[in-house]
């Protein structure tokens, strides 16, 4: 019991001095004019040379569209790794069943549900939104469909098989839009540098590949948490 | 932005300790995750610039916020996922193995 104890407080004084430490560490990077070389270019010249509104879905799928390739292989492996990890069988840990009061009114929200994430994935150029925030909604629909009307409504129309095609056809349609750089003359994921369609700002279609990607990352990302959350809920 | 420096330092040391104290896995899984939310938090902090709009340029402007950060952002918040996902299902594994969550027992349980 003792050293319990004296386990806790060690770490509690060792936490504190690494609190203290990160504390001075973030005034000092704070007290300093750093000068803002990149953002500034990003700000200065993102729309002229992107066509996109949105700078920080012109910073992920065009200026530095490889780290957006990795973070989709990020989500690939994990879910392939929980669904591999995880026992095959078709039984739920979800037993409850809600009252139809609760299924009528998450029938009645799920239209509206996609059509926000639709908006958020084909507006990702030109408002907030972009591929991921609309694929975390598509993922939250399966979430509550799972929720609402039970594991096996959910795996008779989607189960984890068809759901990693999808996820497959996005990852593959990602990879495929990066080639289309190499064709135009420029680098893998190339877009606005060998000017893929640039249209007029502001419009729907502009942004050159930027729209397609967004679907692609979004039937990614979408089907990759439904596959981890269909994973981690199934029990034996 | 002052302020928040130490709300990120306090939520680092809250989520180290309880990684370093806590005995049951779902915990320690909470205090990384609580890591990586003060991480997003700090990303967010160096990117804000006073008076600075969003990154969303449809308007006339005079300052912006850094776009660089919160693009790194949302790729952090996807690792997140990803890792929480990753150690619950590792967790589900071990209970299924050994019957505890403790994470001295599985210790004791090596074989």
């Amino acid at each position: 019991m003792k050293k319990i104890n004296f386990d806790k407080v060690f770490s509690f004084i060792l936490v504190s001095l690494l609190g203290l430490f990160i504390l001075r560490v973030l005034y000092s990077v704070a007290g300093e004019e750093a000068a803002r070389f990149t953002a500034d270019h990003y700000i200065n010249f993102g729309v002229e040379e992107t066509s996109a509104i949105n700078i920080v879905t012109a910073i992920l799928f065009d200026y530095r569209a490889f780290d957006t390739l990795g973070e989709a292989t990020v989500i690939f492996t994990a879910a392939s790794v929980v669904a591999l990890l995880l026992p095959r069988h078709e039984a739920s840990m979800l037993k409850t069943e809600f009252t139809p009061v609760v299924q009528q009114s998450i029938a009645f929200v799920l239209p509206f549900l996609w059509i926000i994430s639709i908006f958020l994935i084909a507006y990702g150029h030109l408002s907030p939104g972009g591929g991921f925030s609309g694929g975390v909604i598509i993922s939250a629909i399966s979430i509550l469909i799972i929720f609402t009307y039970g594991y096996r409504y959910m795996t008779r129309r989607f189960n984890v098989k068809k759901l990693s095609l999808i996820e497959d056809i996005g990852a593959l349609a990602f990879l495929t839009i990066g080639l289309a750089g190499i064709i135009a003359g420029g680098t893998f994921l190339a877009n606005s540098q060998v000017g893929i369609y640039p249209g007029t700002p502001g419009e729907l279609l502009s942004g050159g590949l930027m729209p397609l990607s967004n679907f692609a990352v979004a039937a990614k990302v979408g089907t990759g948490l439904s596959v981890i959350f269909l994973s981690l809920a199934r029990e034996d | 932005m002052v302020l928040v420096f130490p709300a990120i330092a306090v939520l680092i040391s809250m989520g180290i300790y309880a990684v370093l104290t806590q005995k049951n896995m779902i915990r320690i899984i909470i205090g990384i995750s609580i890591v990586e939310s003060a991480i997003i938090l700090l990303l967010g902090a160096i990117a804000y610039i006073p008076e600075g709009v969003a990154p969303i340029l449809d308007q006339p402007y005079d300052t912006v916020v850094d776009p660089l950060p919160q693009a790194l952002g949302l790729t952090a918040v996807v690792i997140n996922a990803s890792t929480t996902a990753i150690m619950l299902a590792l967790v589900i594994k071990l209970y299924n193995r050994y019957q505890t969550l403790d994470i001295h027992e599985i210790r004791k349980l090596r074989g």
